[in-house]
């Protein structure tokens, strides 16, 4: 039960409970809200279902390995997590481009079900083509932005950008695939 | 280059539009290019990847279980190995290796190089004349036999050792006769300076000598003392070790010199005159005529006066064998010099050697720290380098 004294602010309160929820968070938890936002963001990336599989499990594996080289005063955990997941991603990627480049790789995570309605199919055909629109830095930003679901915040700790930056870049990415989609 | 260029308020509102979508699940907004970013975010959410069903059990398995290596998999025990050695981790551990041996190789140099000048100062300390020396009572005084092992007339500086056994060339011989001059100087502070200048007559006195002659000042400017003493030869050995012990020896000279041969001569000649005299006492007796006792009586006053000369020879030959000459130069000591006969040292001495030794300590601190800083910032330098470089090379492949 919490009890409040008398007088302490909102501020004081908030973070107090965030680091309590922190602490008693184990990686075991971080694991089942993260695992298909991660995966969804890798698989965005090197748009291979095989290879996304390979670095996704990589990505926990090494965040289990060094949970304890997290530090709340550098971001959230999720930040964290999928700082890890970034980095083992984009040296995937990295060791890759030899064979194919992003732009010109192979696509297969996006495979339609039985019962994907036509206009839907297309709807969904007119944003992968948008989408293959956009270079490495743009579609990385947008992957972490809808597949990662993450907040501005957490994106610009990922990037080493501020907040108000990623929103700009943001904006004016999603901007650009509207323009693609009309074309 | 699009067109189209929105206001900063316009960015605001729109991209809150887009996340009002993703929070809800769908498009709200009246304004239709907001609605539209709010329907193509929706999209974009909806064609995030979903990982396969028999991976997220897979997966979910092994993080349960903290992620075991596969039991019986080499690969897999070489992998483990190799996240654990992998070379980022060691690439990340350098420059703090650096760091560490930028300030440890420094230390060790510094010591070394300031371990070797006290080890010389020590040696040439040892074998120098011109080291204080603190005799002590317990075989710590100075040997007057030491004397006459110096070259004759040496006034060179000797130094107080305890143990040699005395060398027998002249004192236990009463048939030689030695000369002797010590020289000691003593070093006291000013302040004690009057106190340890009684003490040397009370000792001299004590020993049966006697002062021949003292100066003593005690000003600010340019305090010391001389004091010119004589001391019986057969007391000298315990009269220079009482006086060794009023104040620190800062330097002591000895030096001996045989005079037997003037002193047998002398006497010789003394008792050929006296013979002499005899005789001619003797002749005067039974001189025949005036003529004759007048010659006898002229030469018994010669004889008489050569026998009172040769007699004031032997008689200042034996003073001056008889009583050692020790000269005693009464120094001021120095600030920070231990100028105690026997105390351990005033607080202010105390406060003294504690600032020297915070003094040499921050000396050593500098000295290391003019090595290790720029290294340091060489290391620190070359990590956000290295750091740098290696995120720019790993986001080349967005490129």
């Amino acid at each position: 039960m919490l009890v409040r004294s008398r007088g302490v602010s909102e501020a004081l309160v908030e973070p107090l409970a965030l680091m309590r929820d922190s602490q008693a968070e184990g990686f075991a938890e971080l694991y089942e809200r993260t695992f298909p936002r991660v995966y969804a963001y890798v698989a965005s990336l090197l748009r291979d279902r095989a290879a996304a599989e390979d670095v996704t499990a990589q990505a926990f594996e090494r965040a289990y390995r060094k949970r304890r080289s997290y530090r709340a005063g550098r971001g959230t955990m999720e930040a964290w997590l999928f700082g890890i997941a970034r980095n083992a991603a984009l040296d995937e990627l990295r060791r890759r481009k030899r064979r194919a480049g992003l732009e010109g790789d192979r696509e297969d995570t996006g495979a339609m079900g039985p019962d994907d309605h036509a206009e839907l199919a297309l709807r969904r055909q007119t944003v992968r083509a948008a989408l293959a629109s956009l270079d490495g830095r743009e579609r990385d930003l947008i992957a972490l932005k809808f597949a990662g679901a993450l907040s501005n915040g957490e994106i610009g700790r990922i990037l080493g950008m501020s907040e108000s930056a990623v929103g700009t870049r943001l904006h004016r990415t999603i901007t650009k695939l509207r323009e693609a989609c009309h074309e | 280059m699009s067109e189209y260029d929105p206001s900063t308020a316009t960015i605001e509102r729109e991209l809150a539009a887009v996340e009002d979508a993703l929070a809800g699940g769908v498009a709200t907004s009246d304004e239709a290019s907001a609605r539209e970013l709010q329907e193509l975010a929706l999209a974009l959410r909806a064609e995030a990847p979903e990982p396969d069903p028999e991976f997220a059990r897979e997966l979910r398995t092994r993080a349960k279980a903290g992620f075991p290596p596969a039991t019986g998999s080499l690969a897999a025990t070489g992998a483990s190995l190799r996240e654990r050695l992998r070379p980022a981790k060691l690439r990340r551990a350098l420059p703090a290796m650096g760091v560490i041996g930028g300030i440890l190789v420094p230390i060790v140099l510094v010591a070394s190089l300031a371990g070797s000048p006290d080890t010389d100062d020590a040696d040439s300390g040892a074998g120098g004349g011109g080291a204080a020396v603190r005799a002590d009572d317990g075989g710590g005084s100075v040997a007057p036999e030491a004397a006459e092992r110096a070259p004759s007339g040496g006034s060179a500086a000797v130094t107080v050792s305890p143990g040699p056994p005395p060398q027998r060339f002249a004192p236990g011989q009463s048939n030689r006769k030695i000369e002797r001059s010590i020289g000691l100087e003593l070093e006291a502070p000013v302040d004690e300076m009057q106190r340890v200048a009684d003490q040397v007559t009370s000792v001299t006195n004590r020993h049966g000598g006697f002062v021949l002659n003292s100066s003593l000042s005690t000003g600010d400017e340019g305090a010391g003392g001389d004091f010119e003493l004589r001391i019986p030869s057969n007391r000298l050995r315990p009269a220079l070790r009482d006086l060794s012990s009023l104040a620190t020896v800062r330097s002591q000279s000895q030096s001996g010199r045989d005079v037997t041969r003037a002193h047998v001569t002398t006497r010789d000649r003394l008792q050929a005159a006296r013979a002499e005299r005899q005789s001619l006492l003797r002749r005067l007796e039974n001189a025949d005529t005036d003529e004759q006792a007048e010659a006898i009586r002229t030469r018994l006053d010669l004889v008489s006066a050569e026998i009172n000369g040769l007699r004031a020879q032997l008689r200042d030959l034996r003073l001056r064998t008889d009583y050692a000459v020790v000269t005693v130069t009464l120094l001021a000591a120095e600030d920070g010099d231990d100028g105690g006969a026997g105390g351990a040292g005033s607080f202010d001495d105390a406060l003294g050697d504690a600032g020297d030794l915070l003094a040499g300590t921050a000396g050593i601190l500098i000295r290391v720290l003019a090595v290790a800083l720029p290294l340091a910032l060489i290391a620190g330098l070359g990590w956000l380098i290295g750091a740098a470089l290696r995120r720019r090379r790993r986001e080349s492949a967005l490129a």
